[in-house]
């Protein structure tokens, strides 16, 4: 009687499979194995099983043309690709100085580096999963694989990652406060260059070297209000920028008195 | 008989300057803004989330007054985030747990953001220790956001600018600087991480001077494994954390123990009411180190110290006497117009002369000098004071090569205003400091 059963089940199974199989693609019938996988072999699967991700990869600025493949991130094992991708320490790998600084110093990376082992990586990118946002849980929203903080992809996104933490008007107003704070960082630029570009010697070694210094520390205040970082908004950032306005000023005071009348050159 | 009337009216009129004082501070401090400069200021949006008491003002997206399950059953699908820390916290577990609305009222047209006065409804041993290290004075905790706003650069900036300041001078004004909301650990705290947000950068390295110590080392290569959960006193840590040294035993402040002042200014190591800070730390490194050893530890920061002040007076002097000659070129008179330099127009040389703020809307030969005396001179006693002893060579190598700037400027300055003279020339330079993008805007908008 047991056998009868048993058998009726197993063909009950193997009929249910048979209805299953032709609306299943080919990865679903032969589960992933460990690996390793070479970044063609990952594309050759993962773009058939979810080809906007792939889509999304492509037109980011990790895009073949950038050398970057999966592998660069997830590793090459199956089992351990997500999380080694989700954690800090792989962007960290290339974002390295003043990209992945502001951020370590920033409240969100503290606390990231504290609750490391705590935090549980296997969770989808998403609000209400991570204590403190990861450099992935910001960047790579949701699995999204293109930069989902990149500019293109408009406030609203933004707004909306923050949010999953922080009020709608405190993340409305941080983003305000930026864009100010980026606006003075512009001008003080603009200052700085028109400076620059009034005497002829502008293209000299030492007036090169302040109109790199005025990139630098502008790329610095973006740096601290994207991450939060108090310090790159401030000291490496619009103070070192009003540095660089008095030591153009000042080298431009120097060549103007230089070429007065009755001075030695 | 006139003897007689100038004496009792001295006393009178001595009564009569020290109201109207206290009456123009009460009324300097009446403006949109906050402090002393708040009639020049009004504050950017923002700075309600960084000084709650001060400028925030309550949402009124959402109407009705609610129990503190239903903020809860709410959030959980508005702000997931803040809710699962909240369930992690303290202060979800038990019988009696505290509900957002314990912290930020139940009618969600008054919401407010907790002081650290909402805190001191339980915590009030702590809030005590906090406001008690005002009785040390600058630099502290407690009076930081007093700090940041009474400081002539805050009401000279656009206020957008400057919003970068509140955020670490907000530790006066919240508590979640160092207990992040919405877990509020202790343990999180006690951490040396939870510091460096702010104790970080040019002016303060405390961050790497302090990693780059034997007792950062050892916190680096083995703090992930020790219990956190231990109150900060002798025999609980291998090595000491930030608050283990600032804050021993759980106390709420930092100045208890403040010998040098954050390498601001000079002090006398020597008075008496130094030799009790000294003695306080002196018993602190004793839970590990020998007391002859601790002693020998703070005479080298002495030592290194008036090493420091040395060459900085140095620079000092030079550019004093320069400003008496009048060859700072731009002079403060030359100068854009920011509100709190247009006040007094004189440049700011020296700690007691406002120092902090010459940084901007300077001559270069003074950024110089802001230069070596904020980031060469306190990265230097950064490293003295947390044991990093590259880290004070390195600072004071910085030093002598700014204080080598700073003279071979000032020469240059003598030698062009001499040639200058003998060959009767002045060029205009007025144009080249007083205008630009920038400076135009900041006219405006400060």
């Amino acid at each position: 009687m047991q056998a009868v059963s048993a058998g009726r089940l197993a063909s009950l199974i193997f009929l249910l499979g048979m209805l299953v199989m032709p609306a299943t693609p080919a990865w679903a019938a032969a589960p992933a194995t460990e690996g390793p996988y070479t970044d063609k072999e990952c594309t050759g699967c993962h773009t058939e099983r979810d080809p906007e991700l792939t889509r999304q990869l492509r037109s980011s600025r990790h895009g073949p043309e950038s050398g970057l493949g999966c592998t660069s991130c997830h590793g090459d094992r199956h089992s351990a690709a997500v999380i080694k991708a989700r954690q800090n320490s792989t962007c960290s790998g290339c974002h390295e100085g003043p990209a992945s600084h502001s951020y370590a110093t920033s409240k969100h990376g503290v606390i990231s580096t504290l609750e490391l082992t705590e935090q549980d990586w296997r969770k989808p990118l998403e609000g209400g999963n991570y204590r403190t946002p990861g450099c992935s849980y910001c960047h790579l929203h949701d699995g999204n694989h293109g930069d989902t903080m990149a500019l293109e992809h408009g406030p609203e996104l933004r707004h909306w990652i923050c949010a999953g933490c922080h009020s709608p008007r405190y993340v409305r107003e941080q983003f305000a406060n930026a864009k100010r704070q980026l606006e003075i960082a512009d001008l003080k630029l603009e200052e700085g260059s028109a400076l620059i570009a009034t005497i002829s010697d502008g293209k000299s070694d030492a007036m090169s070297e302040l109109g790199r210094s005025l990139q630098h520390h502008r790329k610095n205040v973006l740096y601290g209000v994207g991450h939060q970082s108090p310090d790159y908004q401030w000291w490496l950032g619009q103070p070192a920028l009003d540095s660089d306005l008095i030591r153009i000023r000042e080298a431009i005071g120097r060549s103007i008195f230089r070429k007065a009348p009755g001075e030695e050159q | 008989m006139r003897r007689r009337l100038i004496l009792l009216l001295l006393p009178v009129a001595a009564l009569l300057s020290v109201s109207a004082g206290f009456v123009y501070v009460q009324w300097s401090k009446g403006g949109p803004g906050s402090g002393l400069y708040s009639r020049y200021w009004s504050p950017d949006p923002v700075q309600g989330y960084w000084d709650p008491d001060n400028f925030y003002r309550s949402p009124d997206s959402v109407s009705g007054v609610f129990d503190g399950k239903l903020c809860v059953q709410c959030h959980e699908g508005i702000t997931p985030g803040i809710v699962a820390d909240w369930r992690a916290s303290r202060h979800a577990r038990g019988d009696n747990p505290v509900y957002c609305s314990n912290c930020h009222g139940s009618d969600h047209q008054q919401l407010h953001m907790p002081t650290p006065l909402v805190c001191a409804n339980c915590h009030e041993k702590q809030h005590d220790a906090f406001l008690d290290e005002a009785r040390y004075g600058f630099p502290s905790h407690v009076l930081a956001m007093e700090r940041a706003v009474d400081a002539p650069h805050f009401a000279d900036k656009p206020k957008a600018e400057v919003q970068s300041c509140v955020q670490c001078h907000s530790v006066a004004t919240k508590c979640d600087s160092c207990h992040t909301r919405h877990r509020f650990d202790a343990a999180e705290a006690r951490r040396s991480e939870a510091c460096i947000t702010c104790h970080s950068g040019p002016p303060h390295p405390d961050d790497e001077t302090y990693f780059a110590s034997a007792h950062g080392q050892l916190y680096l290569a083995e703090g992930k494994n020790w219990d956190w959960s231990k109150p900060l006193i002798k025999g609980n840590y291998r090595a000491p954390t930030c608050a283990y040294c600032h804050m021993d035993g759980g106390r709420h402040q930092v100045a208890h123990k403040s010998l040098w002042k954050f390498g601001l200014r000079e002090i006398n190591p020597h008075t008496s009411q130094n030799s009790v800070l000294r003695r306080r730390w002196i018993d602190l490194c004793s839970d590990c180190h020998e007391e002859r050893q601790a002693t020998q530890w703070l005479t080298e920061l002495d030592g290194e110290r008036k090493a420091a002040w040395h060459k900085l007076y140095q620079a000092e002097t030079m550019l004093k006497k320069l400003r008496s000659d009048d060859l700072i070129r731009p002079s403060a008179d030359e100068r854009p117009d920011y509100p709190m330099g247009s006040l007094w127009p004189r440049e700011r040389i020296g700690f007691f002369e406002g120092q902090a703020s010459a940084f901007y809307n300077v001559s270069a030969i003074e950024r110089d000098y802001f230069e070596m005396w904020y980031f060469d001179s306190l990265g230097a006693y950064k490293s003295a004071a947390h044991g990093d002893a590259a880290g004070v060579r390195e600072g004071h190598r910085k030093m002598a090569a700014s204080l080598d700037r700073i003279e071979s400027r000032a020469g240059r300055l003598r030698q062009l205003a001499k040639t200058a003279k003998e060959n009767e020339l002045s060029p205009d330079l007025s144009g080249l400091w007083s205008s630009g993008a920038y400076t135009d805007h900041n006219r405006e908008h400060n």
